[in-house]
Parts: C-alpha cells; sequence; structure tokens
C-alpha cells in the first residue's frame, strides 16, 4: 500500500469526529486517564450536558452529556437526534465554531463565558471553584484526535 | 476579545474635596469599627455637599462575615442612598461592593455575584470607593471576599457591575497609616503586578499598569518607611498600589494569591504578609514559562537590590523591608502549619489564580511550594 494512504488509514482509525459516538467514548476514557484532571475534580460533584450549537459548519444543535464524580468519568454519551437529552446540573453552551477554537486552544473556557462566546447555566459559584478543573477538562478535549 | 475596565478615578492632594461636586445628597457611608471613631470619617463627611443626609454603616471587622456585612440592611433599604462609599481597606470597600449589589438588587444572595450574569445593576446608586491602605487594590477591582458564617470560609465573588464608579486616591487618608499595615499592603500591591504582569490573561493594558507600579512602589516604599509623613511618596505608593490592582483586574493574579489565601485561611495572618511569603518562590517556579518578562519587570526594582533573577531580587527587597519569606519569621510553628498542608493544598487548587498562572501546578506542586518556606 501507498505509505501516505496506509498513514492517512491508520490515522483515521484514530480520529473521531466531533460530536460522535466515538469522540464521546474517547474523551470520557483520556478523561479517566488523565491525573491532572483527577486530581482538579476530585471533589466535584456534578453531571453537566454540553451544547454544541448550530452555525454555518453545523446544521443542528448537538448534545453531549457526561455524569462526573470524584474526578472521574462515570459515564458519558453522545445525544442522537430525536432522543431526549438528560437534565444534568449545569450546562455549558457555544457555537460549534467557538467549540473548535476552545479545543485549539484559542478559547479559555472561563474567558469565553466572560466575552459571550459560552454560556453557563447552574450554580456559578460552585463552578468558580473548579475552575482548574474545567481547564483540565478542556485540555482532555485537544488530547482526543479529532475530525471536525 | 477582552475588555479594560476601571472606576473613574479622582487623585492626588485634596481628591476628597471631588465628593462636595457630587450632585446627590443622600450617602451610605461603609466602614470599618476602628475608622469609625477617626478623624478619616469626620473628613470624609465635611468633605459631602452641604444639607447631604449621611448614614453610617461600621459594623465591619478585618474579616467580616456575611451576617456582619447585611446585618443592617432593611435600614439601608429605608434610608434609600443615592451613594454608597467604601471607606476603609480592603474588607470595607469589598463590603460596600457586596452591600451595594444587594441594595440594587434586593433577594440577590451575595453567592450569586458572579461574572457570568447580567444584574442590570446601578439604577439606583452609584458605588464611590476611598482607600485608607495602600493595596489591596479593591478600589479598582470587580472581586469582593467576605467570609461565609456556615463554613468559616473566604468567598471570592466577582461582577464587573461591582467595580466602584469612582475611586477616590487621596494620599492624606494614607498618611498614618501604621508601618506593618504599610508594609503589608505595599507587598500585596507588589504581588499583584507581579503576578498579573504574567498571568495567562495578561495584556497591553494590564501590563503597562503593573510595569508602572512597580517602579513607582518599590523606590517610595523606602521613603515611606524612613519618612511615613513624606507626601509625595505616600502618593506615589497609593497611586502605584491603585495601578496594581487595576492591573490584576483586567488580567488576574497567580499562585502566590491562590497559596496565600489557603495560608491565611488556616493562621489568620494578613492577606499581604501571606502572599509575599510564597512570591519569591512562586516566581522561580514560574520562570521556564515566565523568565523574559520576569526580567523586565526585575529590571524596574532600585539598583542596590536587582540580582540576577527576579525572585532574588525580590528576597532582598523583602528582606530591606521586613517581609517574610519564610514561617519561621512571621512566626508560625511548624508543627502547626505541616499539619495543614493538606488541607492548605485543597484549598489552593481551588483558586482561579491555578487557572490563569502561567506555569502549570498540580498537587505536588502546591505542596512543593507550601513546603518551600518552612
Ligand atoms: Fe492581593
Amino acid at each position: 500500500m501507498d505509505t501516505k494512504i496506509y498513514l492517512m488509514a491508520l490515522l483515521n482509525t484514530y480520529m473521531a469526529k466531533f460530536p460522535s459516538d466515538e469522540w464521546v467514548k474517547l474523551y470520557c476514557d483520556k478523561l479517566n486517564a488523565n491525573q491532572k484532571y483527577a486530581d482538579a475534580g476530585k471533589n466535584w460533584e456534578g453531571d453537566i450536558v454540553f451544547v454544541v450549537e448550530k452555525d454555518d459548519s453545523l446544521p443542528q444543535d448537538e448534545h453531549i452529556y457526561l455524569d462526573l464524580y470524584h474526578g472521574k468519568c462515570r459515564s458519558a454519551k453522545y445525544i442522537h437526534t430525536g432522543e431526549e437529552v438528560p437534565k444534568s446540573e449545569f450546562s455549558y453552551k457555544g457555537k460549534y465554531g467557538n467549540w473548535r477554537k476552545l479545543m485549539a486552544g484559542q478559547i479559555d473556557p472561563i474567558q469565553g463565558i466572560l466575552t459571550g462566546k459560552f454560556r453557563l447555566d447552574g450554580s456559578k459559584m460552585k463552578i468558580m471553584r473548579f475552575t482548574s478543573a474545567a481547564k483540565e477538562m478542556v485540555n482532555t478535549a485537544s488530547m482526543v484526535e479529532t475530525e471536525f | 476579545m477582552w475588555f479594560f475596565r476601571s472606576p473613574r478615578i479622582v487623585f492626588g492632594e485634596d481628591s476628597l474635596s471631588f465628593l462636595s461636586m457630587v450632585e446627590s445628597r443622600r450617602f451610605l457611608i461603609v466602614t470599618d469599627r476602628y475608622l469609625s471613631g477617626t478623624d478619616i470619617l469626620k473628613k470624609v463627611k465635611t468633605a459631602l455637599p452641604t444639607g447631604s443626609e449621611t448614614m453610617v454603616f461600621s459594623n465591619i471587622g478585618s474579616e467580616p462575615l456575611l451576617s456582619e456585612i447585611t446585618s443592617d440592611m432593611d435600614s439601608i433599604y429605608r434610608f434609600e442612598p443615592e451613594i454608597i462609599i467604601g471607606l476603609g481597606g480592603g474588607s470595607s470597600i469589598d463590603a460596600a461592593k457586596i452591600i451595594y449589589a444587594l441594595y440594587e438588587k434586593p433577594g440577590l444572595s451575595a453567592f450569586d455575584i458572579t461574572p457570568m450574569d447580567n444584574f442590570g445593576m446601578g439604577s439606583r446608586s452609584r458605588l464611590v470607593a476611598i482607600p485608607t491602605t495602600s493595596g489591596t487594590g479593591s478600589e479598582c477591582s470587580w472581586a469582593a471576599v467576605f467570609t461565609d458564617d456556615n463554613e468559616k470560609r473566604k468567598n471570592e465573588v466577582a461582577s464587573p457591575e461591582i467595580l466602584p464608579d469612582y475611586a477616590i486616591l487621596d494620599p492624606d487618608l494614607v498618611l498614618d497609616l501604621p508601618r506593618a499595615q504599610t508594609v503589608n499592603t505595599a507587598v500585596d500591591a507588589i504581588t499583584h503586578a507581579v503576578e498579573s504582569y504574567v498571568s495567562q490573561w495578561n495584556n497591553l493594558y494590564s501590563d503597562i499598569l503593573a510595569e508602572k507600579a512597580i517602579s513607582l512602589i518599590t523606590p517610595n516604599l523606602l521613603r515611606v518607611i524612613s519618612d511615613p509623613h513624606d507626601f509625595s511618596a505616600r502618593e506615589s505608593v497609593h497611586i502605584g498600589s491603585s495601578m496594581a490592582g487595576l492591573s490584576f483586574s483586567n488580567s488576574q493574579i497567580g499562585l502566590a494569591h491562590a497559596l496565600g489565601h489557603a495560608m491565611g485561611a488556616y493562621f489568620g495572618i494578613p492577606h499581604g504578609k501571606t502572599v509575599g511569603l510564597y512570591l519569591p518562590e512562586v516566581v522561580r517556579y514560574n520562570r521556564r514559562k515566565a523568565g523574559p518578562r520576569y526580567d523586565n519587570l526585575n529590571k524596574l526594582f532600585p539598583k542596590k537590590f536587582i540580582s540576577s533573577t527576579l525572585d532574588l531580587t525580590l528576597r532582598n527587597y523583602f528582606r530591606e523591608i521586613g517581609q517574610p519569606t519564610q514561617i519561621k519569621d512571621i512566626p508560625v510553628q511548624k508543627s502547626d502549619y505541616e499539619s495543614k498542608i493538606s488541607d492548605m493544598k485543597d484549598l489552593a487548587s481551588q483558586s482561579t489564580g491555578i487557572l490563569t498562572n502561567p506555569e502549570e501546578a498540580d498537587s505536588t506542586a502546591l505542596e512543593m511550594l507550601l513546603r518551600s518556606v518552612i
């Protein structure tokens, strides 16, 4: 096989489209393998829904549900079209293009809220005590080989 | 995209007289128990426009509980102030911010003040901050600290809406500040400037203010220590400190504050002393990421203290002004300190200072830094 094609095929097996079942599974696994996240989130209890809002590059809103508990990802689910989005303690919403910038490290997760690129629903006071966990969550997302 | 936010600043000799130009007539003065019996409160009252009605709320101690800050809200609602003045050190100004928020939005809980919400404050009153110490930067910041009654822990809340509308920097009000408080608060200001300058959120505005703050504070603090009534030196430290406050409130603080807050919570040591305790070691720890920027600041200290790196320069300077860099000089017992390391580490890890510090700090790093001052 041509080397270039072989490399691309190999790469594809590790790349997951954002958002998708595969991406969410890889993300949850990476969170569980990340000692820094385990450390920063060790007192965290609460589930969160990531809302990826539609824009020019994404035709409809997408949702990811994460159940996070004491520094671990207990379960995670990509919500398919038509499925009900589970009720959660927090939600973090932003346009698809901003999610891409977030994962590329071009937007800081907290600055993203302060500049209106993301919105957070849920107890802000609680989140403010876990800003380093939030940052590790974003760092972890950037570790997933993602295809947009 | 980012913002630069600042109160309108009135500064220099006689700046308190600005109050006489204010159109409003109903003034609430929030101050601490100590200041309420001094000439400083009298000076402020005298500066108000003739015919003004004044209410003084002075139930503020050095580390006020939320229940103390809010103990007279009913009278305040009835008084209907047009101007709320925070007069004093960081605690009084922070208390005024909380009272202002709750007066503007009755029913709001102090815990709900966050930068992620819009409250629409400012329809009933204006907030004026008049610092009587030089260093906390509270007059220029949109954060407020109070102690939670139940958990007895310090909470920091923040919202651009609690940024004072005016800050009045009158050097006359700091001329008689005792030496210990002068040094503690100035060290806090130096720490604000150094941490803001290397914060991950630093920007062109916060940079220039941090640089100017260091070059104003560090030589003039020495003059103030040798002659506390040196008006121009006091003025420079006062203005420099507010620049440092403006710098960090538009950027962020870092690890020295994360560690200092945690230590202060367990040992009741003044804030400036605790942040200064860790600053040299934090600077050394961050050097890999922030080296060239620290070098810029290093050049701004008075020549006789400048060493090859900023952490060493800070140690030289702190030695001269009496700021401890080891717990034995505070003094705190080694065994007491060691027994609290795990708790302090947990508390520090929750600080936003970790998020914006130039170098990442996990729990091992925090423990190493906490142990470095033993
Ligand atoms: Fe401070």
